[in-house]
């Protein structure tokens, strides 16, 4: 907490309640405690939350002066002292009172001056709005809640030119925010300025100017109020979620534009109450540490210090800014490419014929490298090409290309870098006449000869990454900037730092064992059709059907907090070497509409994990052989269980928890914690043929991991085995480990 | 039953209770049991399902001959129409915008607060206002429908995954039951709850349609996923607990064996009650797996139904 800004807060607010409380006196003497006090706007409507912020906040109706009386010595009481000379550490709490008490105060103010018929405000024949009648508050309400619109700013003072003020509400404008505007510098405020430039205000164009002075800024608050107790169902009195119900849902902020005033600081720390941080265009010490309001208090941002080549761009970055520190996300509504845009344009082909070029693919080069940056290290939106593009291509031919994203967010995490960076293939196929395959530095892109007439060039290819990036990920993504690369020198330089930070990553999946987290997630996608199947997903062990690893599950949970993916805690250990946890039994329980009682990670035998209908695998003991057969879904033949893929996975699927059989991706077969408890490959006895291709490489290493190098050689498969009686010969020629192993059952 | 003991099970949910109408309007509640449907014997069953008749604010197009015929001219005038609806029984009225679709009229708001505001005055039964199912435009009118009906508690949907701030925004300033409506599937369904109840909506507003398909249609997965919401509700899990509501007679009138004529063909035999029966068993077996109201279209399945809700819940 800031000294300065806590003093002069504290200070702002006893000057309040003091100007408060003589306002009132005179009013009281004058006119009498029975005189009524009505809000109204200057088109007449009114509102029938009474003074909006001391109903809500405090529970309080008042109706006439005299019940004012009640409310200010409520107010006085929650006054610190201001921080004397020698007092280092001024209260966050004591700033936050003085904050409350002001708003009293300046609801006070403005109750007075209505009953002496002094408000809406008039000022040079221009009619100020006062606060905001309870349809509009509804209409707007409305749009609040559902997203359309984040929230406001308020802005307090008068900008730096009428130019940049203009800028910075037409800003505000494009981001669907609404304006408020309030105060003065020297007499004049946003509202003058933009009065000079011309710029309509009122309900229809989102600018509410409610008056000359900060008490005026009281509106905002009585607005955010009133939302609360339209929208949130909260009752009058309940100040808890009236405050965190703005917080969470109401992006406002304040903007103070030019010096601050004591009445200023203590109408801005009113507004933290609500979660409102303020942001300011002149040098003031920041209060960085988040809390109250969901990221920074107050940051400063002196005009003349924002980069940008001219007072306009310095505006738009500010509101740039102020809109990244509130937490807001904008959606972008369509795909900004000059083709079609679309899921249905996923599956394309596009054939020799069509060719305009391509990257990548057979003897090319062409990468996709997605990293995570700070957010002052990215330019959101920003899409930059580095090389010849498209349209200087020779038809069909065959070109280097690099792309590098380029993301930050405050919700970012280095580990979720690919997970987003796998998305770019499903998200670039969405573009009409581009066809994508591969990932990392295997990527193969073609593009129709149509898509380039159509004027599709390579930055689109950053627009399409942005804007989607954005929208599906916008949980975890604020920013996202793009380089595409064509010089083969500056491709080639990439595209080795690419395969540094590829390799990098895998080495991070490999350390990344289930001893090193203390939760594991859920999967419960399946439940549609095997309503008790809980799929419980560990570093080491990837979802059954192969599509979601244990970061993909935690990313998930990011982006869609009451998704299907929720974190299981491990809790307290039931048995190391089992895998079995109290804290996964319990959700495995409660999430298996109570028939799985008992889950182990680590066995085939006790409690293994239940089976939906997707998994890639399924792995099935022979008791004969001592040992266990896995047969993929793409293995069409018989099995030495005498039963075909298709077969197991009736006897198996649906939520069932079949000790001795389970379902599972087909990476789980070279993961250290492959059914640890039966003992691990060595007791592989038949793996389908398809897999041992497919996973040659992975298997090996696996086998000579596990110290039994030539293993795959003594796995049968279905060109040479097919039943149990086959089997046990082949086995015991080879010498396979398992006959040698302690008996699996028993 | 000498001699045979007849199983109890005991369940630890209770579903939630849910009110519509109340002041100078009707009241139902919908909800309320902690046991499975009709079993009277093994928990408590406060209140018998709701049977609530479907009309909508424009003249059908593409009805059966036999469903208009049934009502004649009242379906020119919504307002008639619930009218004739509660001469026939109906303890509510559920009324779909269907002007408001943008291909069958693309009514506005205006007409839409018209609408409830006439339905309103000439019933004083429970209302359920549905909007066209195109995000926008439920946007839009069931805005409006909300405000209208302001302090008469109705139901308003629906609410879905990708759109239901709306709506549930609307529900919570004006005191109305939100619609939360899922395809077939119970995760979505308690999502749905939890995204509802997350930005405000009382859990004792909430009504969940979860999906319907009729007779030959999908009844088996109607049938399965109200089972299984119901036994996880019951099982304690009150994220499901909700009401359910079954759009029985829409789904039903929409099929070609309810809609052919005699003799097309010459086996399926009487048309007079062909289109009846499909409701009826559309209807019995949803309310059979737990619904809480179902919506009807035809005077007599609708008689008929009630009757069979009188039996199964003991009465005479």
């Amino acid at each position: 907490m800031s000294k300065f800004i806590a003093t002069r807060a504290i200070r702002g607010a006893h000057a309040a309640i003091k100007m408060a409380d003589d306002t009132l006196q005179d009013a009281l003497k004058k006119m009498g405690p029975d005189t009524p006090v009505v809000f109204k706007d200057k088109i007449g409507g009114g509102t029938a939350f009474y003074l909006p912020t001391i109903w809500g906040l405090l529970g309080t109706k008042v109706q006439k002066l005299g019940e004012l009386v009640p409310v200010m010595d409520y107010a006085r009481g929650l006054l610190p002292p201001v921080p004397a000379e020698n007092m280092w550490l001024p209260y966050l709490g004591e700033t936050l009172d003085a904050g409350a008490a002001t708003l009293y105060a300046f609801e006070t103010i403005e109750a007075v001056r209505f009953a002496k018929g002094e408000q809406p405000e008039k000022k040079d024949g221009f009619e100020y709005n006062g606060p905001i009648n309870d349809t509009q508050m509804r209409a707007w309400g409305i749009q609040l809640v559902d997203g359309r619109m984040p929230g406001f700013a308020a802005l307090v003072g008068c900008a730096k030119s009428t130019e940049v003020a203009v800028k910075i509400v037409r800003e505000l404008q494009s981001k669907g925010q609404l304006i408020f505007i309030s105060s003065n510098r020297n007499g004049r405020n946003v509202a003058d300025q933009l009065r000079e430039a011309g710029v309509e205000m009122g309900y229809d164009t989102f600018i509410v100017p409610f008056g000359t002075d900060i008490v005026s800024a009281i509106y905002a608050l009585g607005f955010a109020t009133r939302a609360a107790l339209s929208f949130g169902g909260v009752e009058p009195g309940d100040y808890r979620r009236i405050l965190l119900y703005n917080k969470f849902r109401c992006f406002a902020f304040v903007l103070a534009l030019g010096p601050i005033t004591d009445m200023e600081y203590a109408a801005a720390a009113g507004a933290i109450n609500y979660g409102f941080p303020a942001f300011a265009d002149t040098v003031i010490p920041n209060i960085l540490p988040t809390g109250i309001t969901k990221f920074e208090h107050v940051v400063s941002m002196p005009f003349d210090d924002i980069p940008g080549k001219d007072d306009l761009e310095k505006a738009e970055r500010l509101v740039q800014r102020c809109i990244e520190l509130r937490g807001i996300k904008i959606k972008i509504a369509k795909v900004p490419i000059p083709v079609a845009f679309g899921p249905a344009f996923e599956g394309e082909v596009v054939r020799k014929a069509d060719l305009a070029c391509e990257f990548g693919g057979k003897g090319g080069m062409c990468f996709e490298w997605l990293r995570m940056k700070g957010l002052d290290e990215v330019e959101d939106g920003k899409v930059t090409v580095v090389g010849p593009d498209m349209d200087s291509f020779a038809v069909g031919s065959k070109n280097p290309l690099g792309i590098v994203v380029d993301v930050a967010g405050r919700k970012m995490q280095k580990d979720f870098e690919p997970v987003l960076e796998r998305q770019i293939h499903h998200m670039m196929n969405g573009g009409e006449g581009i066809s994508h395959q591969g990932q990392r530095d295997i990527t193969w892109i073609r593009i129709h000869k149509n898509a380039v007439a159509k004027g599709l060039r390579l930055r689109h290819f950053g627009d399409i990454l942005h804007t989607c990036l954005k929208n599906d990920f916008g949980a975890i993504v604020d920013k996202v900037q793009v380089t595409l690369y064509t010089q083969p020198d500056k491709v080639k330089e990439l595209i080795e730092q690419a395969r540094a930070v590829y390799k990098e990553r895998n080495a991070r999946m490999a350390g990344l064992i289930d001893e090193a987290v203390d939760t594991f997630y859920s999967c419960t996608l399946c439940q549609s059709f095997a309503p008790t199947h809980v799929c419980v997903i560990n570093p080491e062990r990837v979802g059954l059907c192969g599509a979601y690893s244990w970061l993909d599950c935690r990313a998930a949970y990011e982006i869609k907090p009451t998704g299907p993916n929720q974190p299981v805690p491990k809790g307290r250990v039931i048995n190391e070497k089992n895998g079995e946890w109290e804290g996964v039994n319990k959700f495995v329980n409660e999430h298996s509409q109570k028939k799985i009682e008992r889950f182990t990670i680590y066995s085939l035998m006790d409690a293994p994990m239940t089976t939906c209908g997707c998994c890639e695998c399924v792995m099935a003991i022979i008791p004969e052989a001592n040992g266990v057969m896995i047969v993929s879904r793409d293995d069409y033949g018989m099995t030495p269980c005498g039963m075909t893929f298709t077969t197991l996975m009736g006897t198996v699927g649906g939520g069932l928890q079949t000790p001795g059989m389970m379902g599972h991706g087909k990476t789980y077969v070279t993961s250290k914690k492959f059914i640890p408890v039966e003992g691990g490959i060595k007791r592989v006895v038949w793996l389908s043929k398809n897999l041992k291709e497919e996973l040659a490489e992975e298997l090996k290493a696996a086998c000579e991991r596990e110290g039994v190098p030539d293993l795959m050689d003594k796995v049968a498969d279905g060109s040479q085995v097919t039943t149990v009686e086959q089997l046990l010969p082949w086995l015991e020629e080879k010498q396979h480990p398992a006959l040698t192993m302690d008996p699996i059952i028993g | 039953m000498p001699g045979v003991e007849i199983p109890i099970e005991k369940w630890t949910g209770k579903i939630k209770e849910v009110k519509l109408g109340g002041g100078k309007r009707k009241e139902i509640v919908l909800g309320g049991e902690n046991t499975l449907p009709f079993l009277s014997f093994e928990g408590s069953v406060p209140h018998p399902p709701t049977v609530a008749i479907e009309i909508q604010d424009k003249e059908p197009a593409g009805w059966s001959p036999i469903l208009l015929s049934a009502w004649g001219d009242a379906v020119k005038d919504p307002a008639t129409w619930a009218k004739k609806a509660a001469e026939y029984g109906a303890e509510a009225i559920s009324l779909r915008l269907v002007s408001a679709h943008p291909e069958m009229g693309d009514t506005g708001a205006d007409v839409a607060k018209k609408t409830v505001d006439k339905v309103l005055s000439a019933v004083d039964l429970p209302l359920i206002v549905i909007g066209p199912g195109v995000a926008e435009k439920d946007n839009a009118v069931l805005v409006a429908v909300s405000e209208a009906a302001k302090g008469q508690r109705i139901a308003i949907g629906n609410c879905e995954e990708k759109n239901y701030r709306t709506v549930a925004a609307v529900c919570i300033s004006d005191g109305h039951a939100a619609i939360a409506k899922s395809p077939l599937d119970i995760n979505l369904a308690k999502q749905l709850n939890i995204l509802l109840t997350d930005i405000g909506v009382p859990a004792d507003s909430v009504i969940m349609d979860l999906d319907t398909g009729a007779l030959g249609y999908g009844l088996e997965y109607a049938l399965s996923i109200r089972e299984r919401v119901r036994l996880a509700a019951l099982g304690g899990d009150a994220m499901v607990s909700m009401p359910v509501l079954s759009h029985a007679g829409a789904e039903a009138w929409r099929q070609k064996e309810a809609k052919a004529s005699q003799g097309m063909p010459p086996g399926w035999g009487s048309v007079e009650e062909r289109g009846i029966i499909w409701e009826e068993l559309t209807a019995l077996t949803v309310l059979n797996a737990g619904s809480n109201i179902v919506t009807m279209m035809h005077p007599k399945s609708v008689e008929r139904i009630k009757a069979t809700i009188h039996k199964l819940m003991g009465k005479k």
